[in-house]
């Protein structure tokens, strides 16, 4: 009765997400690897009746080329310089706002405020903020319009203004636009997590510390930060695996294009690489690209894992 | 003696006064630094509101003005007609109206099948379903985009609301809570002979609908958010989303482009997710602390 | 309506996939409950009882063994089909809705021939709130009522379908001892006026014994004594039965009978003429002890505890099993604290013999 009807109800409620997901998932699991392997696998030529030899000419041929190196080489720096730089400044962030009483809630609401945003749209006000109107920077027969609120401030404290990211801005210059934006974008999703890690650490080891004569900063060391290293090693992983899928923030500040004027995809990332590939129809190497992605975070994953079980208290 | 406890106790007032003094100095450097966030946070919002309003003119100044001399609400007109928002916004909430509906039904199925039925290999199906959530979503695409081809989904409503229907991670949510509710409530509405769908309907969606609500804004602003996937597979007019349409009517970033229509399609884009924020906060943060995923 | 369980068996798989060890919840349990009875399953947690009523609910598949309601067999009838109501021990009020959307929810479900009118929900609603005594809170969520009257809710929740036989799970245990009082009267009452045949399962014997007709005592899925609370309590069948019932507990004595005469240690205390030589378990309830200053059975005192009208005596004595023997005699009597021995003689009606190795009643 309750019993054996349970079985294939069961599998009928269940019946709508399985299908999907076999389709959408499951089957792309499978054939991601199997294109992988097959040496210079193409949609189309696949579809005209050509066959592929099984081989890894697919990863060589990525690991060869000049661009996928850009690529890594822009995710791995944008990954170690934001992760760790949003972490602390919201640890910072929270431990301030969980000192305090009178506006932590419209303050919270504040900080908060970045995550329900659309990171293409918001991208492009950074660019506004970044952008200098009116002539390629620095040829002296064009005049400068606005350099833009950024510089303007910068030279608002006697600073010079930089060439940020319009056509012949550095790479230095184009990165540092592109950690501000992610930190600014990253932070209110640490915050939130950290916060309420805070909130939830049990009143009585406060007052203990106390009674014990703790000193702010010991307190801060060896209670607030152990008890929330969980919550600290959650958004480091979550930090890190979002920072290796970065794309739409780039899209968001160089448009399509992945890079300034000039230099078209100095900027570009592991996945926009993927996409890169998949748009000119070269299915292997993207799902070659996609798996050595996917090692790569798995890999970020299992030290971080590693590195947390050693530190995190739980 | 007397005298030694008298210095004693000047000396203890003396701490407190130091200490006093300390707690203050903290407060007012946490409130400066708390406050010199918030403004960093914010002003990117205020910068574009305030470029929003003004001329092109007013614009370049190359002092900035902190506030528009002449308000220009034109430009908004401008935004809306230049992107052509409407029908992006009619494209947008039809997808995700659309997919949120469908895809609640599946969750709410899915969740309940595993938080109340008993059936062979749960555990089993249950795991595999939460393994998936550790694979990029990118190693996905590539073949979906080849079947949504082969399906002839290309540039329809179809390919972008069928694909991801199902998430993994709502099913855990919604099943967590789902699993928060006595047993007992299930086996007396067994006694009374209410039907599971009616026990579903009456009991257990009244009870998790905090998690409904969240599930639904978080799928609500995936829609008006995503951004690859439909550049990918639909970036005709008649289904193009907004966040594609914003980037494709205003390609150029950089150089010398009428800013002050820009930002007021950005701050057009941007205004239903500050007034859903405003609104819902609480499912909202509520969700997304539980989920951490983005859209 | 009378029940009637004919052989009720229930057999767990085994949990662990390597042992293929079953479990036997409940064993042969053959049981008629006659019409309008209200019955009380007691036993300590895992023995069963609540597993036998989850059967008698339909919840719960039989492994074996037949249930009947008067002529009609149920055994394979699912839950709503049996017209069973069942109170949980947490009542399981739906938490959103009010008392009244409560009590109507088993009502809506009617289906067919059974289907009532809105007016006829209603009127029945309010009737059935009227007898549980809570028609002024009709509009309260359960979370604005106290334990007790959740309870009353979830009882009228039951009864609202006007069930053929009514089911109570550990209904007193989640609430605190003055209600605990109150509620039991309350049960008692509304069975009675309803005349609804009820079950109930309990852990708490006192519960047990203050409410129910009958008694079924249960052990290891097992039953031990079917009888009215106040025989199960003087006339126990066995050693578990004896030392399960009764507040403070029964004092049980390592004894011999030799030539008729019952030893505790050195101390001949009764003559048990009708039992043959043997090592026995000797049980002796806390009211059967008198002080008799020239009593057989010799204790060292070791204090006493005035409970209002009674005293309790504690005292040692090497055949006793438990850690102290406990006696309860009336607060008038004298009793001289400073002496170290204290002397009893026995009422031979509350001292009870039970095989060595069976634990069956020898007398």
């Amino acid at each position: 009765m309750v019993e054996s009807k349970q079985q294939w109800k069961a599998w009928l409620y269940l019946s709508p997400a399985i299908v999907l997901l076999l389709i959408f998932t499951v089957w792309p699991i499978i054939n991601t690897v199997r294109m992988a392997f097959l040496n210079g696998y193409s949609g189309l030529a696949a579809v005209g009746g050509e066959s592929f030899s099984f081989g890894i000419d697919n990863f060589k041929k990525v690991i060869e080329y000049k661009r996928f190196i850009t690529c890594l080489k822009n995710t791995c720096v944008l990954c170690f310089v934001t992760v760790p730089l949003s972490t602390i400044l919201a640890l910072l962030v929270s431990v301030a706002l969980n000192s305090i009483k009178p506006f932590q809630k419209v303050l919270q609401t504040i900080f908060f405020l970045p995550y329900v945003t659309n990171s293409i749209a918001i991208g492009m006000v950074f660019a506004a903020m970044f952008n200098i109107v009116g002539s390629a920077f620095g040829t002296p027969n064009q005049i400068i319009v606005t350099a833009g609120i950024v510089n303007n401030v910068i030279e608002f404290f006697g600073g010079t203004a930089v060439n940020w990211i319009n056509s012949g801005s550095t790479h230095l210059a184009n990165m540092t636009v592109m950690i501000i934006y992610i930190v600014w974008n990253a932070l209110p999703f640490k915050i939130l997590i950290l916060l309420g890690g805070m909130q939830s650490i049990n009143k009585q080891y406060y007052d203990a510390a106390r009674v014990d004569g703790s000193t702010r900063r010991r307190i801060f060391a060896r209670i607030t930060v152990p008890l929330l290293s969980p919550m600290i090693a959650y958004v480091v992983i979550t930090g890190f695996i979002g920072g290796f899928k970065e794309y739409t923030s780039i899209v968001g500040i160089f448009g399509a294009d992945m890079g300034p004027a000039g230099a078209k995809g100095s900027m570009n990332t592991m996945v926009g690489f993927i996409y890169d590939a998949l748009s000119s129809n070269s299915q292997g190497r993207a799902s070659a690209a996609a798996l050595i992605l996917f090692g790569i975070i798995l890999i970020a994953t299992l030290i971080n894992l590693w590195v947390s079980k050693k530190r995190v208290h739980y | 003696m007397a005298d030694r406890v008298l210095m004693k106790e000047k000396n203890m007032e003396d701490v407190t006064a130091k200490s006093r003094v300390g707690v203050v100095v903290v407060k007012i450097l946490t409130y400066v630094f708390l406050i010199i966030m918030a403004v960093i946070v914010l002003f990117p919002f205020y910068w574009m509101i305030n470029s929003s309003l003004k001329t092109l003119e007013e614009y370049r100044w190359s002092v900035p003005s902190f506030w528009p001399q002449t308000v220009m609400f034109k430009n908004y007109l401008e935004a809306f007609t230049t992107a052509s928002l409407g029908r992006l916004f009619v494209n947008t909430m039809i997808v995700g109206v659309v997919s949120t509906i469908l895809s609640l039904i599946i969750t709410v199925l899915s969740a309940f099948a595993f938080a109340r039925l008993e059936f062979k290999g749960k555990n089993i199906l249950f795991a595999g379903l939460l393994a998936t959530m550790m694979i990029p979503g990118e190693l996905f695409t590539i073949t979906n985009y080849g079947t949504v081809t082969t399906f002839g989904w290309i540039n329809t409503y179809t390919v972008l609301i069928v694909p991801f229907l199902v998430s993994v991670f709502y099913i855990y949510l919604l099943r967590q809570n789902f699993l928060q509710i006595p047993n007992e409530l299930y086996l007396a509405a067994k006694v009374d002979g209410t039907s599971d769908l009616k026990y579903l309907w009456t009991v257990m969606i009244p009870l998790s609908l905090p998690t409904l609500i969240s599930i639904t804004i978080l799928k609500m602003m995936g829609a008006w958010n995503s951004y690859i996937w439909p550049r990918l597979v639909a970036n005709d007019e008649a289904h193009r989303l907004i966040t594609n349409g914003l980037r494709n009517a205003f390609t150029a970033t950089t150089g010398d482009v009428n800013y002050p229509v820009q930002m007021a399609a950005v701050a057009l884009v941007s205004f239903p997710l500050f007034l859903v924020y405003i609104f819902l906060r609480k499912y909202i943060m509520k969700g997304v602390s539980r989920s951490g995923i983005k859209g | 309506m009378k029940v009637v369980l004919e052989n009720l068996t229930k057999i767990f798989p085994s949990r662990n996939k390597k042992s293929n060890e079953e479990v036997v919840a409940v064993n042969n349990f053959s049981f008629e409950i006659p019409d309008g009875k209200l019955v009380g399953l007691l036993g300590p947690s895992g023995c069963g009882k609540s597993t036998t009523l989850y059967m008698i609910c339909g919840l719960q598949k039989l492994s074996g063994g037949k249930i009947y309601f008067g002529e009609d067999d149920v055994t394979d009838l699912p839950p709503e089909h049996r017209g069973v109501g069942l109170v949980f021990q947490n009542y399981a009020l739906y938490p959103h809705m009010t008392v009244k959307q409560n009590i109507l929810y088993p009502l809506q479900n009617l289906k067919g021939a059974d289907k009532l009118s809105k007016e006829e929900m209603l009127s029945r609603t309010e009737e059935v709130a009227r007898l549980v005594q809570i028609d002024g809170l009709l509009d309260r969520k359960p979370s604005e009522m106290s334990g007790g009257q959740q309870q009353r809710v979830a009882i009228a929740r039951a009864l609202v379908k006007m069930p053929r036989v009514l089911l109570l799970d550990e209904p007193l245990s989640n609430l605190d001892a003055r209600l605990r009082l109150q509620t039991r009267e309350e049960i008692r009452r509304i069975q009675k006026e309803t005349g609804i045949t009820t079950v109930f399962v309990t852990h708490d014997q006192e519960e047990a014994m203050s409410i129910s007709d009958i008694i079924v005592v249960m052990k290891k899925g097992i039953i031990q004594q079917i009888d009215e609370p106040q025989k199960v309590y003087d006339d126990p069948a066995n050693l578990f039965v004896a030392k399960f019932l009764g507040t403070p507990p029964i004092n049980v004595f390592e004894g011999e009978v030799k030539e008729g005469m019952l030893f505790l240690g050195d101390d001949p205390v009764m003559r048990v003429s009708s039992v043959a030589d043997q090592p026995v378990w000797v049980g002796i309830r806390p009211e059967g002890f008198i002080l008799d200053e020239n009593g057989p059975l010799h204790c060292s005192l070791e204090g006493v505890e005035v409970m209002g009208r009674d005293v309790s005596v504690v005292s040692e004595h090497a055949a006793s099993q438990n850690p102290v023997v406990r006696s309860i005699i009336s607060a008038e009597s004298h009793i001289d604290t400073a002496s170290p021995v204290i002397r009893y003689s026995l009422k031979p009606n509350k001292v009870f013999l039970f095989h060595k190795e069976t634990e069956e009643r020898l007398l």
